[in-house]
């Protein structure tokens, strides 16, 4: 369970790193101060969120001690003392990591003009700003198995890895479900799952994640795009309500090709479930709702532009005597304000739908629970209304009001589809509920909205946590963003009350 | 050639492996007297300290020394462990089997006086997978110390208690490794911890642990028995005490003599080991096990310590000799020990996993004739890379020094190897006429 907050008291010494002074923590090891200073430590088994081993060799520093001569050595498994005077960039230290990365350089493939990782690997990072540039072993170089399925979500390289042995570490340490190891010996080594099982588990894509270079990579992410190419936008996750910080990444201003976690130590820290990582795209571009539309006994769903739409919608809130008005948990905590001014302005019933605990609950970071703005809107004063309660509520009012991305879906199609007709339906979501034909849906008006990739606001998650989603893509054309729709809304209603 | 000896004191009796041989030899007498008059732990290290005993597992390591490092049990009541490392897998050292397998109550014995000393609640034999007769001739000698009331519980009728157990190697050299070991006594693969924390503080299961070797645990009773002051008697200053030197390669005699500290190697090879065999020339030696490096023939002389071994630019080691004749190639047994380090790796840290096997494949072109001059340089460069202290345990420098120790004694076998197209024809050239034996 990822503990936030609670923190155990902190005892820090002060020491030199690079001519800065540093408050180094002495609970967590040398590089983690250097790496506080801002210095350029390169590191592959070492990972923050991981138990250290010093086995990959190349975190060489100089380090200055006492009356001891310097002296290079590991940055991951030497502990800080008071004093201590490191020094990241001297020859001692560039000559030890550029040996290093000869070693590690001997038998990698070299294959980055295909390489998945290429662009974010610190082997060709480190490589380029350390190496030298030229291989001096003339030997073959190992061949592995290039192509190894460890499942539905992982694809491994052997060829590649560099054995620093974070992704066993991972897997014993994080989910604490060690499904990988280090099988066979010395330069034997390679990575295998026992007994070549698939990995199972809801945190195996953070293992495309922690690998350092390109031998662990997601299979759904494979050849899709090379990564210089992609917009990333920091973002929160919407698959429950832990809300773990995200970056969004966006190839050409359109798909959505991955989904990363961003590090929050206080929410997710590294990592993130697959749940979350592979909800890309939740509506696909041809089912999006896009500007307004009602249904028409001649012919079919008339669309007009949402300025249109807003119009009629202030017609049907107008003529309603108390609305009921049911949000997603999926709108932000602006958007939560908007509407309880409308709700006010309306006297109608405000509430948000609150669905059933899913199976997907775990002890790390899932909560179980599919509303990642719970919270917020329950501060903001929403009534948490459970989908059978919404529909049975729904009968006693003339009209309801259902707003917000996936609002249809979370009170269920057939719920949904099964409203009373007496009671004027108006719906604002990412696209119409699956199967609605004109004369059998309980549509009176329906308006597209933006996803939460193409908006910005704050979620609350379930801790009290307020983390911003942001716009990773713009919403496809004719679509208003949802706290422009509601303000606009609310000027329209004033206008007519002033009018009436 | 006379001189004192006493590791080998029993090894003429048949039964001195049982406890009936043992005692009638005035084994025990050692463990009893100290447990019986109640000399004072520290007093005990003090003695140990004092002979300066040094290690005999290949670092030479002060014993005594290393015993003070345990923290003080006043204040720091955690369990206390020995491990004892009979995982004796450097090739060309076969030393400790010979006590295991005669003399087993002597370990023991010296087992339980380590005991005392560090107030040790526990000790690990490590008993290397291959040596079976070791392993038996030890698991009955435990018994029946066990019967004898000399192990476990309320030993000798007093309050101090000290179980001893034994564990086989399954056959990893890198398992011989301090913290290998104990990686590998606590059920995991035999992956070398990095130190700091060193096995005193935090060792096995995270607490106190001393790591001997087999043959410095054997010399304990002896020097508690005759005191320091005889001990150091023997051998030289900074080393004091006989040690067991196994003779191996060709040479007339090979096998283990006990011999004084600081005798030179050459009166080892001629006047125990019978000189090179047939009568031919030495054209290497290796002073103290494998990752000692390889030793040209004038330095001969040398005596035998630590000290004096080091200053001719190797390792004193375990102490095993190897000799290699006129007609042996430098070159290709530095290939086979390079295969050895290859094999050995554990993998865990780069320059070791990708240097050692790097070393082979240069030692294997230049052996097959496809060596080039630059090659010599690319060998000085890779051991460079991999030691000293670049890894977390000492095998990358174990196969860096005999790397080293090629090019810089042997440089013209490297050249004559490049130059006349490998093995095949360098052999030609030396091989002597068929002898009818």
């Amino acid at each position: 369970m990822i503990d936030s907050g609670k923190q155990p008291e902190i005892k820090r010494v002060e020491i030199t790193v690079n001519g800065k002074t540093v408050q180094a923590r002495t609970d967590k090891p040398l590089i983690h101060a250097c790496l506080q200073a801002e210095s350029e430590v390169p590191h592959y088994c070492y990972h923050p969120g991981l138990s250290p081993v010093g086995s990959c060799r190349i975190c060489q520093v100089e380090v200055q001690q006492g009356k001891m001569p310097a002296r290079v050595m590991v940055a991951c498994r030497t502990p800080v003392a008071a004093g201590m005077v490191v020094d990241t960039e001297s020859k001692g230290a560039h000559d030890s990591r550029k040996e290093c990365l000869e070693f590690l350089l001997k038998n990698h493939p070299l294959d980055c003009p295909i390489c998945d990782k290429a662009g974010e690997c610190t082997l060709q990072d480190y490589s380029f700003a350390e190496g030298q540039g030229e291989g001096r072993s003339v030997e073959p170089r190992r061949k592995l198995e290039k192509r190894k399925d460890l499942g539905d979500v992982i694809m491994l390289d052997q060829e590649r890895c560099i054995l620093c042995s974070r992704c066993v570490r991972f897997m014993e340490e994080v989910p604490e479900t060690p499904q990988l190891c280090v099988a066979g010996r010395g330069s034997h080594s390679i990575i295998e799952t026992w007994n070549n099982q698939p990995l199972s588990g809801n945190y195996q894509g953070n293992l495309a994640d922690v690998c350092p270079v390109g031998a662990l990579t997601l299979k759904s992410f494979r050849f899709k795009a090379r990564v210089w190419n992609l917009t990333k936008t920091a973002s929160s996750c919407g698959e429950c309500s832990r809300g773990c910080s995200t970056t969004v990444e966006v190839l050409r201003a359109g798909e959505i090709v991955r989904i990363r976690p961003r590090h929050d130590e206080e929410v997710n820290k590294w990592w993130m479930c697959d749940t979350g990582r592979f909800a890309l795209d939740h509506f696909s571009e041809v089912d999006r709702l896009v500007g307004a539309c009602m249904p028409s006994a001649t012919r079919g769903w008339d669309q007009f532009p949402v300025e249109d739409g807003l119009q009629v919608a202030a017609d049907m809130l107008m003529a309603a005597e108390k609305p009921l008005i049911v949000a997603s948990p999926w709108l932000t905590v602006e958007e939560g304000t908007e509407l309880l001014t409308l709700g006010r302005q309306l006297n109608g019933r405000v509430a948000f739908v609150s669905p059933a605990q899913n199976e997907l609950a775990d002890d790390l970071l899932h909560t179980g629970d599919p509303a990642p703005n719970r919270r917020g809107l329950t501060d903001l004063g929403f009534e948490a209304l459970s989908p059978e309660e919404i529909l049975s509520a729904a009968s006693e009012h003339s009209s309801i009001l259902c707003i917000g991305e996936r609002v249809a879906s979370l009170l269920g199609e057939d719920g949904f589809n099964s409203l009373p007709s007496a009671t004027r339906v108006l719906l604002f979501d990412c696209a119409l509920p699956a199967a609605q034909e004109v004369g059998n849906s309980p549509i009176d008006l329906a308006i597209g909205l933006a996803t939460s990739a193409e908006r910005a606001g704050h979620w609350v998650n379930i801790d009290g946590i307020r983390r911003p989603i942001l716009q990773a893509r713009p919403a496809p054309t004719g679509v208003w963003n949802t706290v422009r729709l509601l303000q606009n809304l609310l000027g329209l209603l004033a206008t007519r009350e002033i009018q009436s | 050639m006379s001189h004192e000896t006493y590791l080998f004191s029993r090894m003429d009796r048949e039964d001195t492996h049982t406890l009936k041989g043992y005692e009638a030899q005035g084994g025990y007498q050692a463990f009893k007297k100290i447990l019986s008059e109640g000399t004072s732990p520290t007093d005990v290290t003090g003695i140990v300290k004092d002979s300066g005993l040094r290690g005999r597992g290949g670092a030479g390591f002060p014993t005594g020394l290393k015993w003070s490092f345990m923290p003080d049990p006043t204040k720091d009541s955690r369990t206390r462990y020995m491990a004892v490392n009979a995982d004796e897998s450097e090739p060309g050292t076969c030393k400790d089997r010979i006590l295991m397998e005669r003399d087993p109550h002597g370990l023991l014995e010296g087992c339980m006086i380590a005991a005392w000393a560090m107030g040790l609640a526990g000790i690990y034999i490590y008993v290397r997978g291959e040596y079976r007769l070791s392993y038996a001739r030890l698991d009955e000698a435990i018994q029946e110390a066990r019967a004898a009331g000399l192990i476990g519980k309320n030993i000798m009728g007093s309050d101090f208690s000290c179980e001893v157990q034994m564990h086989k190697g399954a056959g990893a050299y890198i398992c011989g490794e301090e913290t290998g070991l104990m990686e590998s006594l606590e059920g995991k693969r035999g992956h070398p911890r990095p130190k700091p924390p060193f096995p005193a503080g935090f060792g096995l299961w995270g607490q106190p642990t001393t790591v001997n070797n087999v043959e410095s645990i054997f010399n304990v009773p002896f020097i508690l028995e005759r005191g320091s002051d005889w001990f150091k008697t023997m051998g030289t200053e900074k080393s004091p005490g006989n040690f067991l030197c196994g003779v191996s390669g060709h040479v007339e005699k090979p096998g283990v003599y006990e011999i004084a500290l600081g005798t030179p190697a050459s009166t080892i090879l001629n006047e125990y080991a019978g000189g090179v065999w047939r009568g031919r020339e030495l054209r290497a030696w290796i002073p103290g096990g494998s990752s000692t490096g390889f030793l040209r023939p004038e330095v001969i002389d040398t005596p035998m310590d630590h000290d004096s071994v080091k200053a001719v630019g190797s390792m004193f080691g375990t102490g095993a000799m190897i000799i290699l004749d006129q007609t042996a190639s430098v070159v290709r047994s530095a290939l086979v020990l390079m295969n050895f380090y290859e094999h050995e790796s554990c993998g865990q840290c780069s320059q070791c996993r990708e240097g050692t096997e790097w070393l082979a494949q240069v030692f294997q072109r230049i052996h097959d004739g496809h060596g080039r001059m630059e090659d010599i340089d690319l060998l000085t460069d890779i051991a460079n890379g991999m030691a000293p202290g670049k890894t977390i345990c000492a095998l990358a420098d174990a196969a860096a020094i005999p790397t080293h120790s090629v090019i810089r004694n042997f440089r013209d076998e490297l050249v004559e190897y490049v130059q006349e197209g490998g093995h095949a024809a360098v052999s030609k050239k030396r091989s002597l006429p068929l002898e009818v034996v």
